[in-house]
């Protein structure tokens, strides 16, 4: 079950205070039935936890660890067998807390025949927004999301990437101060995939509050406050990401310019000390760093680049 | 075209003194009570008891306190524009095109050797455009909900602040309005088709040495006679249910337009029609042994006789004269002259009997419309004298009075109904009429609709569909229903006829198994499935009574007051079904 490894979010004043409370599951249970009432699956057993105002939280887990089920419990979609979830203090069941509320489904479950400006009008309609309000958020969310180019293809012609931004750009619609965000980085490239993370933390700077569920590790580590991972209908482990991974006895050292010399002294110093070195190497970059580095060099100077690997 | 008597009841007639009102409330009540029950076990089994109830309760006080305070049009007109650019999308108005090329091949075999072409040409647009609308409004509704909710489109709509009145509604409106669309399209060919089809000209062919009768050319396979008054104007005669005026020109005879055929009478109806037997008292009008029990019959030559009370009949309505139809049937014990029809005489008196019209006699008119004129100034009798009458100051002064009419051949009898004799102030125009038809299509379709959606709130898509045929189903063969239930059809209930098929025994034998214990089972459950198959059948709307081609393509004017009554039907079925629809989608999990 879960470890009290709990801090308060960073600016939260007090994690007891229920206004800065979003979202609140308590003992939350689903069973999934058959026709016949026979049970079928239990998907998520007992849940506790709260998701604080100003925070990215996410959820993690394995396919099939209850991740969906919980955030369709948390926006009305499936109703709780056991236990009650609250948002914004009221019954998850309650229509009017979607006022306050943006979600981007798992894939983007959107109408393929309307074009990106006549998805966001819809949308911005179902909030009750008059006709100057949605086409200025139309043209806002569009120009965020980088979908000029496209604002008039009907969806069946984007790509999953743009399909994905369209997504976003429809649940930020209503401006709202808590976002549910589905597996927000399947589909996209890892450009899109740092946009996308980007704009996570933008929108958290804002003072929204983000609940994502991921099963991209490091996308979840990058931009989560806290999070919790689910096995098998249960929660294993909640707490803040930077504490949870953080190795207490190792001591990661970063230097550039050091000659053998120096680093043979170092050697010593932890020799010295009763320490154990348990590494010293140059480190590898990460793909995603040196693709990244890649697309900035080529669209600075177009034409073909000389491999450096090779070297 | 045969009017049964509910079918002019005036609107609050219908509502108050014909339980309309009633029986609308009886359907909403039994149907709220059966949807609490239903609701409350549903919840019951998911909730337990208590809290079952609970959970119900809160729903129906979620309808008053928050869903409808916070309904909001916007999000109605987005839903429904939505909809609707849904359905062009799924190419619905390819429904058009079938219709057009359905019209291009109906000018083939539509027979204009028909009596009446008119009615023909108008039964059959009509009946067309009527099934395709019907066919169209479950096909665009029943699967619209479930589809997105397969492709899990509707998460994203139900987590916005959308309540479920808003969604069953938006897709009803929206639904309806590409119904409206095509209706429309539909219509407009339609009256196109129906006029241009029936348009044709005559000439004159022969005049006789006077230059007051003649014969018309042969046009649309059929000819005219025509006879001139002394101002040289007049009609030919009435020939596939229509004549033309023809007038004289300087030296020129021009036979003109058509009339009656596209027309909307107005008719005013008697208030009661009351039968005198042979000896001179009151009795229910003789029955010649007809199937039929429509035309009661008076007899020839003796005191029998028919009186049409007629009241509140408006004078502003007519100038002059007074127009009236007749299309009275003759019976005939004896063949006698066959070439010479029955005859009768027709006098008009006020209803204290003291002041009558002169007699007029006439010839039965069989089997076609007898179009017969009173004029406003009048001779006829004053307390047994002959005087000069003003019809509405002597014989009407306050709307009221009775037309008697009597058969004058001694052993012949005429037949009638009180549909049969109406006045018939000047017409209305046919198009009109015609779009009231249109208007009465469209009322079946939102009704279509209106169950097709709220069936998919619950249903999968061919599951919403099969209901909802069978709703219709019912609903046009509920008189069907009513005589298996009376017993009036032979061969007993569901599972005697199934017996019966394969067994081949005839309706008309008793069923022997050999055991009359099993065969009076049978008829037990038999009564039980009919029973409850007419208390169905009673909870959907008579599509049978809701069609009026008949009034359009017969023309008669399709009055206020059955189009009011239709229009209710269809309001408080929009209702009931909202209901019934908010309660579903209230209580079931989109993500399930």
């Amino acid at each position: 079950m879960a470890t009290a490894l709990e801090s308060g979010p960073s600016g939260s004043t007090s994690a007891n205070d229920p206004t800065n409370v979003i979202v609140e599951t308590r003992n939350l249970g689903k069973i999934y039935r058959d026709f016949w009432g026979r049970k079928k699956v239990h998907a998520l057993k007992s849940l506790d936890l709260e998701v604080r105002r100003g925070e990215i939280f996410g959820l993690l887990g394995p396919n099939g660890s209850g991740k969906s089920t919980t955030i369709k419990l948390m926006l009305g979609l499936l109703f709780p067998t056991s236990g009650r979830c609250f948002v914004f203090g009221k019954d998850a069941t309650d229509v009017s807390k979607n006022e306050r509320i943006g979600y981007l489904p798992e894939e983007s479950y959107l109408y393929k025949f309307l074009n990106a400006d006549e998805t966001l009008d819809f949308y911005g309609r179902l909030f009750d927004m008059s006709a100057d309000e949605r086409k200025e958020r139309t043209a806002k969310l569009i120009k965020m999301v980088k979908l000029e180019h496209a604002r008039r293809r009907q969806l069946k012609e984007y790509s999953k990437g743009m399909t994905r931004r369209i997504g976003l750009a429809q649940a930020l619609i209503n401006e709202p101060e808590f976002l549910v965000l589905d597996e927000p980085t399947t589909g996209l490239d890892p450009l899109g995939t740092r946009d996308m993370k980007d704009l996570i933390l933008r929108l958290r700077d804002e003072g929204k509050t983000i609940l994502l569920c991921s099963h991209q590790l490091a996308d979840v580590q990058d931009v989560c406050d806290r999070v919790a991972i689910l096995h098998q209908g249960e929660l294993k482990e909640l707490g803040r990401v930077d504490s949870l991974l953080k190795m207490q006895d190792v001591t990661q050292i970063h230097a550039s310019g050091l000659n053998d010399d120096a680093k043979s002294r170092i050697k010593k110093i932890i020799e010295e000390s009763g320490g154990q070195l348990e590494r010293m190497d140059n480190p590898t970059t990460t793909m995603e760093d040196l693709f990244l580095e890649i697309v900035k060099e080529s669209e600075q100077r177009p034409g073909r680049r000389g491999g450096r690997g090779e070297n | 075209m045969r009017l049964s008597p509910e079918q002019f009841w005036t609107y609050s007639e219908w509502l108050f003194q014909h339980n309309g009102l009633r029986d609308g409330m009886i359907l909403a009540l039994a149907l709220s009570i059966l949807g609490f029950l239903v609701g409350y076990l549903v919840s019951v089994v998911n909730h337990g008891p208590v809290e079952g109830f609970l959970k119900v309760a809160q729903n129906i006080g979620q309808l008053f306190t928050v869903d409808i305070p916070k309904f909001s049009f916007r999000r109605v007109g987005a839903i429904a524009g939505l909809a609707f650019k849904e359905s062009v999308r799924k190419k619905i108005l390819v429904l058009i095109g079938i219709f057009i090329i359905a019209m291009m091949f109906a000018g083939w075999y539509l027979d204009q050797n028909a009596d009446y072409p008119a009615r023909l040409y108008i039964s059959f647009v009509l009946t067309a455009t009527n099934y395709l609308v019907i066919v169209l409004g479950f096909f665009v509704s029943c699967f619209s909900i479930p589809q997105d909710i397969k492709s899990r489109t509707i998460y994203t709509i139900v987590t916005k602040p959308v309540r479920p009145l808003e969604l069953f509604l938006g897709r009803v409106l929206g639904f309806a309005g590409i119904g409206t669309l095509i209706l429309l399209v539909m219509g407009l060919l339609s009256y196109v088709f129906v006029v241009r089809g029936l348009n044709h000209e005559h000439e004159v062919e022969t005049l006789d040495a006077n230059g007051k009768i003649g014969q018309t050319t042969f046009a649309n396979k059929h000819t005219h006679t025509f006879t001139l008054n002394e101002e040289g104007r007049g009609t030919t005669n009435e020939v596939k249910g229509h004549r033309h005026i023809v007038t004289k020109v300087g030296d020129r005879i021009v036979i003109g337009t058509k009339i009656d055929d596209l027309t909307a009478r107005v008719p005013i109806y008697a208030k009661r029609l009351e039968f005198t037997g042979r000896d001179g008292e009151k009795n229910e009008g003789y029955n010649v042994g007809y199937m039929s029990e429509y035309q009661k019959y008076i007899e020839g030559d003796s005191l029998s006789m028919a009186v049409w009370e007629f009241d509140g009949v408006n004078k502003d309505l007519f100038k002059d004269v007074i127009s009236y139809d007749l299309t009275i049937s003759a019976f005939r014990t004896y063949k006698g002259d066959i070439v010479t029809p029955v005859g009768g005489i027709i006098y008009f008196r006020s209803p204290d009997e003291k002041v009558e019209s002169e007699r007029e006699s006439f010839k039965v008119k069989e089997f076609q419309v007898d179009r017969r004129s009173i004029r406003t100034k009048l001779k006829g009798f004053k307390e047994g004298q002959p005087a000069d009458l003003d019809f509405f100051k002597d014989i009407a002064p306050d709307g009221k009075f009775q037309v008697v009419i009597r058969c004058q051949d001694r052993g012949q009898y005429l037949g009638m109904a009180a549909a049969d004799l109406y006045l018939r102030p000047a017409d209305l125009q046919f198009w009109w009429n015609f779009v009231k038809g249109y208007i009465s299509i469209w009322l079946q379709m939102f009704i279509v609709i209106c169950f097709g959606v709220m069936f998919s709130t619950f249903l999968s898509g061919p599951v919403a569909m099969i209901a909802t045929v069978a709703a219709i189903v019912l609903g046009f063969f509920g008189f069907f229903v009513d005589q298996l239930q009376a017993s009036t059809t032979k061969g007993g209930g569901p599972i005697e006829s199934l017996i019966r098929v394969p067994s081949q025994t005839g309706s008309q034998i008793e069923l022997d198994l050999g055991s009359p214990a099993l065969e009076e089972a049978i008829r037990v459950v038999d009564t039980w499935l009919l029973t409850g198959v007419a208390q169905l059948k009673n909870a959907v709307p008579n599509f049978d009574q809701l069609g009026t081609a008949d009034f359009v393509a017969y023309g008669t004017n399709l009055f206020g007051g059955l189009l009011g009554r239709h229009l209710t039907i269809a309001l408080g079925y929009f209702v009931l079904t909202s209901l019934v629809s908010y309660f579903f989608l209230k209580t079931r999990e989109m993500a399930a």
